[in-house]
């Protein structure tokens, strides 16, 4: 009796002991675990679609990018009156601290893109899978990378340059490369691109709206135009780009209609689906904040109306008689009725609002649900940027076949021959503040052109005499150089 | 009683008689250092070190008392005998013998610091939860309780040592309870045990740095039968209520802000004296609440089996509209003994409970128009009329109160099965299986209304479904030996693993087209469906071991070796020792104090761990979301959170010295501990740039803080007057703690206390206290322009309406640069307590029965956030009376603002004008009771019975202008359902 009662003691106590190993491995049960991940071509795509998801955000597209409009003199943010918006009123006024909220937004939204694609641009060569789902997603990875270090580079300036992807292991507090380094790997990232990505018309179904070859030679066009050094290299792409197959709409109203998205114009747009939801914190799956906020505010127009963006005086002056896109890019009064609706010029303090991106109710019938994309890159851009190069290499008779193509699709007759190189620019320049009105692209004009000097100019001739050479660029947000303090501050901030 | 007497020789010498004797224990071991006294005299003496002692007497008759510290003392005649053995029996074992983490230890025999809480008379306190009962009771235990029905109150053990979960451990029969302690009846509570110090936690590991709470449920006793039946009714109200403005008090503060703003008055407020009283809101929100509580038990015990089994029906409505609290506990223990060396036995648990309410906002209740009355005429709740900027904008208060429907159902088992086997006699192994399901459901029913201007449109109900199963597997080996040399040996050895799984599943939908089906099949619109779940595990090895040399000279020494699934792979197991000596001095040979009776030192230290650091934070992981391309949805996979692989424990070494003392002739005891609690390896939030790619907000925590607590604890109880039938004790419970920051790893400070957007109000900060608040300054009021255009720039613009005028709050400009900034904050107040204490008085004769028992807190600063909305006076809600006092001229008011629409001056930003003391003085519980006569001749049909009026927080001496001045944890006052006062009659009658 006593030895049996000795044998089960032991027995238990040994079993009690011996529990194995993987008693204590818990993995949690709702996200996937990093180190087993992806393992095939579908969930390698997962990966790849979280690589544009950071262009959805508020932080990027739905709200910071095209409200540097505002910034650009364009329009006012308008809404609420008092400190609605306060972050975009300081930025326009050129009052902008370093620890503006608006500024600390725009920061955080590329770096996780960038992170994301640097995981896919890591982890897929090795993978064994076919080898198109492979040159797509590796395309795909550098297209996004060098458009968010494009978005960045323009903002901010120099900037820290990441190439892999970070653990906690990593130089998690890195110094500012000069922007000329930053540009170098863009360029570099959109020629693989152009190599790897497939055509647009390549894409059916639900893989219509990914990167596309025509998306990486238009984007490299325009880091070429940005960085305005070499006009020749504009020209070769943009003609490139002709080739492949865009043309400009018959209407220009069709590339903001959420029937025609992705349309033959359409080199890369922002893709937004109807039952997103609208949290302004959120950072997932979105739908399109464009027109809930530029709605005209008590107007009923659209789902939400807010009344951001509204258009000044000295802007509506830029459109000439019988341009027809004045009616499809503004509301004003005495102009076409919206949704049956007439507008009123008590709904905005300039009297105007934006109606490019404006949802009626029977699509998008609250404030979460415009299904509406957003335009990133239009081929009607591309023409632009073609007759500005030829301008530029002294072929300003060549340089009037697209600009004149865009003009024409307006209702505009084409513009006199025998333009100084000087004055023609001006038109261009003019030309693309209407064409591009709202989508975000008038800051990096007015930065890019004559070193930003013509930024200042059109700034102090519109009152904001408060622009100096240092609002060419935003600070680097304070709270962000409390946590790494190798980072430099932009100059005069 | 059993007393062994043998002859006495007379021995006469210089007239002197010689008497001598042994003291036993009641395992018929000596027991040195007890006293013998003779009565009625002065002389007394303690027993030698094997029990023995001789006393020299004039005469050969008379009384010893012999006494020993744990037992019942013993009164002794002297019938002429030389020689007697005097064996003393324990006394009741809920005071002698002290649970402890797998094990049990004497009182006496205690190296540790514990604090034992005496049952018997907080059963009869109107709480619904054990924990409520013993605020104040034990020293170094903070409790926090809110008066919402059903809440489990928090606890603080020696001081905040985290900034993550402070949680202790509670342990109930041997297994750690994972539900709430609303699952335990207090009436089923044998005893009650709080270890503080990492000698007595450092058994628990990872578990134990919060301290451990442990609770042992009632079980049979040997050769005892009985039922018991205790009831208790009784009536509750807020300790206090605050005073709104009436409706012509209100009208012309209305008038007044918008004036001061230029902007048109509320033509119907042109006569404010005429509109009266108009409705009191918080009267009508705030109703009498009530409590009923059954427990009716039966326990029998003979040499084979002992049982108990009870059930308990508590009901509860609390003292704000349709809030509500109902539960009904099982309780099943047993012990059956198969054989002299084998004994099983059981302790389970059943537990239901409900609770129910409304949509309740406290703040709204102050807040609504006293110009709006509560219902229509059509019968309907009422809602704003017209412009907001007149009518407010709120939605009916009493209204969303009554028509939202808010409940949890609460399903909870816990029990577990033990089995202890003898084997050569000093050891016992046991084997204990345990398994703790919790089962709840959550239910929101939200009717559509129409009130005037308040319209929600369609009915909402969300629903969910929850549940946690723990399994735990303990096995221990435990030796027992007492060798004849005096030196007892303890040791055990054992091992325990446990597993726990949570899952939940919610949906909710919108839109009813009758609102008489209320299921979730019944909507249309905007469904939503979640459900997830997570799981951990622990798997732990530890021995123990005690050392008692004649009761004089104790070691203790223990070791545990955890290891958890939350820790990383680098860091799976932790070890945690800890060590504590005592010494009793009065057992030596050179004591020699007639009014020490025992005097002993104990000194601890040890290592102990905090897990509660989240099941997963090592993993590295993808979240899922949606994307979609050409309005197609896709799923993309996406990294968040910068991976932590190295995460582990957070540890804390605490070192404690403490003395016990018992004084003339044990009627004081005290005890005085001193510590010193350092947290290491604290969590804390990584500081993560954005150039990382990963969130800068949601952040992993790495171990890289310290906090550190320090403190005294002093406990006296005394038996004052002890005369016949009257007795009167006293027990006196006094903390004092003093916690800071050490280190943050860097020096931004996180950044607490979060009361809406971009509002904060506390910080964490190395070199001071958690949660301390940070604010500006401020400096009375502006009376003049010219004192304005004195001082700091605070708000410019163009008009009063606009910019800082006179009647605005003043704000200390620190850093002298002529504008008031975010930098013009500072350090404005500390919600941690300097010290606590408690004071209970217990006088009986005879029959009657009268405690009388404080507490209190002091040195605590509360941020009293509900005064942001009450003292706004800047948009249109009612307000406090207090605004009664507000500036209107020069000279009218130093502390409180003037009135105007949008407040340009920003006087409700953080600041000291929110900060209040928090000390308060509470006469927390009186109780009278009365033991029927039950000796009817002839039959005796009760054994006992007793009737008591008890009543809680009767009433409170503070400065706080709040409703109560117990808030949360962190000191901030923001819409806390209030304390409640509560009068209870109960009848406790056993068979």
């Amino acid at each position: 009796m006593k030895y049996l009662k000795i044998i089960v003691l032991v027995v238990v106590v040994f079993a009690s002991t011996h529990c194995s190993n993987d008693f204590l491995d818990k993995a949690p049960l709702d996200t996937i675990n990093t180190s087993n991940y992806p393992t095939n071509e579908q969930e390698l795509i997962t990966l790849v679609n979280g690589v544009y998801q950071p262009l959805q955000w508020p932080k990027l597209y739905n709200l910071r990018m095209w409200t540097s409009d505002i910034m650009a003199g364009n329009s006012i943010v308008g809404a609420g009156g008092g400190s609605d918006g306060i972050e975009t009123q300081d930025m326009s006024n050129f009052v902008t601290s370093t620890d503006n909220q608006g500024v600390l937004d725009i920061w955080r939204g590329p770096w996780p893109g960038i992170l994301r694609a640097n995981i896919v641009l890591s982890v897929t060569p090795g993978m064994t899978i076919g080898e198109n789902i492979k040159k797509r997603s590796m395309g795909e990875a550098y297209f996004l990378r060098a458009h968010y270090y494009f978005i960045l580079v323009r903002y901010f300036g120099d900037l820290p340059l990441i190439t892999s992807p970070q653990s906690s292991d990593s130089e998690l507090y890195p110094e500012r490369v000069s922007k000329d380094k930053i540009y170098q790997q863009i360029i570099s990232d959109l020629e693989k691109a152009a190599v790897l990505l497939p055509n647009k018309s390549e894409y059916s179904g639900s893989d219509v709206g990914r990167a596309n070859k025509g998306a990486a030679l238009g984007e490299l066009a325009e880091v070429y135009h940005t960085l305005g050094n070499n006009w020749q290299k504009v020209v070769d792409l943009t003609t490139e780009v002709e080739g492949l197959g865009f043309a400009l709409n018959a209407n220009y109203s069709d590339n903001f209609n959420p029937a025609t998205e992705n349309s033959v114009e359409s080199l890369f747009e922002v893709q937004y689906a109807k039952d997103g939801g609208y949290s302004f914190w959120s950072n997932e799956n979105q739908a399109s904040w464009t027109s809930p906020f530029m709605g005209p505010r008590g107007s009923n127009f659209v789902g939400g109306g807010y009344g951001w963006n509204q258009p000044t005086q000295e802007f509506i002056n830029s459109y000439e008689a019988n341009d027809s896109r004045k009616a499809v890019s503004i509301l004003y009064a005495g102009g076409p009725t919206f949704d049956g609706k007439t507008y009123n010029a008590t709904y905005s303090t300039t009297g105007y609002n934006v109606r490019k991106f404006l949802v009626p109710l029977s699509g998008s019938s609250s404030y979460d649900n415009s299904p509406l994309n957003f335009p990133i890159l239009r081929f009607s851009n591309i023409l632009l940027m073609k007759a500005e190069a030829l301008n530029e290499l002294g072929q300003s008779v060549q340089a009037l076949v697209p600009l004149n193509k865009v003009r024409n699709r307006a209702g505009l007759p084409n513009v006199a021959l025998g333009l100084s190189k000087e004055a023609f620019r001006d038109v261009v320049l003019k030309e693309r503040r209407v064409e591009l009105a709202f989508e975000g692209q008038r800051w990096f004009d007015l930065i890019r052109v004559d070193n930003g000097q013509y930024a200042l100019d059109f700034l102090h001739s519109i009152g904001k005499t408060n622009a100096s050479s240092k609002h060419l660029l935003f600070p680097i947000p304070q709270i962000e150089r409390d946590r790494n303090p190798k980072l430099t501050q932009n100059p005069g901030y | 009683m059993i007393f062994l007497v043998t002859p006495f020789l007379m021995m006469a010498q210089d007239g002197k008689i010689k008497l001598s004797g042994k003291v036993l224990d009641e395992t018929n071991a000596p027991l040195p250092g007890a006293n013998v006294q003779l009565k009625n005299s002065s002389k007394s003496l303690t027993t030698d070190a094997e029990g023995k002692f001789t006393f020299s007497v004039s005469e050969a008759n008379g009384v010893f008392i012999v006494s020993y510290v744990g037992y019942k003392s013993k009164e002794v005649r002297i019938l002429g005998e030389s020689f007697m053995e005097i064996k003393l029996e324990q006394e009741a074992t809920t005071l002698n013998t002290v649970v402890v983490g797998y094990g049990q230890v004497k009182l006496k025999d205690l190296t540790g610091s514990i604090s034992t809480v005496k049952l018997a008379d907080l059963s009869r306190q109107p709480v619904a939860n054990i924990g409520e009962a013993i605020q104040g009771r034990a020293a170094g235990v903070q409790v926090i309780s809110s008066g919402q029905p059903g809440t489990n109150p928090t606890f603080r053990i020696r001081g905040t040592g985290t900034i993550g979960n402070n949680d202790p451990l509670i342990v109930v029969d041997g297994m750690p309870l994972n539900g709430g302690l609303n699952q335990v009846n207090m009436n089923d509570v044998e005893s009650l045990q709080v270890l503080k110090d990492a000698s007595s936690t450092a058994i628990y590991g990872a578990r134990g740095s919060n301290g451990v709470v442990i609770i042992t449920t009632k079980r049979g006793t040997v050769g005892k039968s009985s039922v018991t039946f205790d009831v208790s009714t009784g009536i509750s109200e807020a300790t206090e209520m605050l005073q709104v403005l009436n409706a012509s008090q209100f009208a012309a503060l209305h008038n007044e802000i918008l004036n001061n703003a230029g902007l048109t008055p509320n033509p119907e407020f042109v006569n404010p004296s005429s509109l009266g009283i108009g409705t009191n809101w918080v009267d009508a929100f705030f109703k009498t609440g009530f409590q009923n509580n059954y427990t009716f038990s039966y326990m029998t015990g003979n040499d084979k089996s002992k049982v108990y089994t009870s059930i308990n029906v508590f009901d509860q409505k609390g003292i704000i509209l349709n809030t509500g609290y109902k539960r009904y506990i099982l309780q099943f223990n047993s012990d059956t003994k198969i054989s002299d060396n084998l004994k099983f036995g059981n302790s389970l648990k059943l537990n239901y409970d409900v609770k129910n309410s409304g949509d309740f906002n406290i703040q709204n209740a102050l807040l609504s128009l006293p110009t709006q009355p509560i219902y229509r005429e059509d019968g309907d709740f009422s809602g704003p009329i017209g412009q907001p900027i007149y009518s407010g904008d709120l939605d009916n208060p009493i209204g969303k109160a009554t028509i939202v429907e808010n409940s949890t159902k609460g399903y909870n088992i816990q029990g577990n099965i033990f089995g202890e086997l003898t084997i050569l006699k000093d050891f016992k192994f046991k084997t204990l299986l345990g398994a703790e399901a919790n089962f709840w459901k959550t239910r929101t029913w939200a009717p559509s209304y129409s009130w005037d201007n308040k319209v929600s449109q369609n009915a909402y109900l969300a629903e969910s479904s929850n549940q946690a199963i723990t399994l735990l597997w303990d096995n221990t080996l435990t030796y027992q030996k007492k060798f004849d040399n005096g030196i007892s040996v303890t040791g055990v050895v054992g091992t325990s693993a446990q597993e726990n799984k949570f899952e939940y599943i919610n949906g909710s939908i919108q839109n009813f087209p009758s609102e008489n089906t209320q299921t979730l099949n019944n909507g249309i619109d905007q469904a939503t469906l979640h459900g997830s779940g997570s799981e951990w595990a622990i798997f732990s090895t530890f021995a123990r071991a005690n050392f008692d040399y004649k009761s004089k000279y104790y070691a203790t020494a223990t070791v545990r070796r955890d290891g958890s699934s939350r820790f990383g792979e680098g860091n799976k197991y932790g070890t945690f020792p800890s060590g504590s000596l005592a010494w009793r001095i009065s057992n030596e040979g050179f004591f020699k104090s007639k009014t020490i009776n025992d005097l002993k030192m104990r000194l601890g230290y040890g290592i102990t761990g905090n897990q509660e650091i989240g099941n997963y934070s090592f993993s590295s992981n993808y979240n899922t979301y949606l994307y979609n391309f050409n309005g197609t949805y896709v799923s993309a996979a996406v990294p968040t959170v910068l991976p932590n692989s190295n995460v582990k424990w957070e540890s804390q070494e605490q070192f404690n010295i403490g003395v016990d003392a018992s004084l003339f002739d044990e009627r004081v005891k005290v005890t005085v501990d001193a510590y010193v609690k350092n947290t290491n390896d604290m969590l804390v939030p990584q500081s993560v740039p954005v150039t990382s790619g990963y969130s800068d907000i949601y952040v992993p925590y790495i171990n890289a803080g310290k906090i550190q607590n320090k403190g005294i604890e002093l406990v006296l109880n005394t038996k004052n007057i002890q005369k016949g039938k009257f007795l009167w004790t006293s027990d006196f419970v006094f903390s004092m703690n003093r916690n800071e920051v050490i280190d943050l790893n860097g020096d931004a400070p996180l950044i607490t206390g979060g009361l809406g957007l971009n509002y904060n109000v506390s910080r964490i900060q190395e070199g001071y206290p958690v949660n301390v608040f940070y604010g500006f300054v401020q400096d009375g009021i502006f009376q003049t322009q010219t004192e304005i255009n004195n001082h700091a720039v605070q708000v410019e613009g163009t008009s009063s309406s606009n910019s800082t005028s006179p009647g605005d709050v003043r704000y200390k400009d620190l850093n002298n640069d002529g504008l008031i900034t975010d930098i013009d904050r500072t350090f404005i107040g500390n919600p941690n307590p300097d010290f606590a204490g408690s004071l209970n008085n217990t006088l009986s004769y005879g029959d009657f029965s009268f405690s009388f028992y404080l507490q209190g807190v002091y040195g605590n600063d509360i941020f009293n956030a509900n005064r942001l909305y009450t003292e706004a006076m800047s948009i249109t809600t009612n307000q406090s009376a207090a605004v009664l006092d507000r500036w209107t001229a020069p000279g009218t008011s130093n502390s409180i603002p003037r009135a105007v629409y949008g407040d340009p001056n920003n006087n409700n930003r953080a600041s000291s004008r929110y900060i209040e003391d928090g000390s308060y003085l509470r006469i927390k519980n009186i109780t009278l009771s009365y033991n029927i006569p039950v000796d009817f001749p002839g039959k005796k049909i009760f054994d006992y019975a007793k009737v008591y009026l008890s009543g809680q927080n009767l009433y409170t001496f503070t400065n706080y202008t709040g409703f109560d001045p117990e808030v949360s944890s962190n000191g901030i006052d923001n819409n806390v359902y209030p304390l409640t006062r509560t009068v209870s009659l109960g009848l406790n009658v056993g068979f």
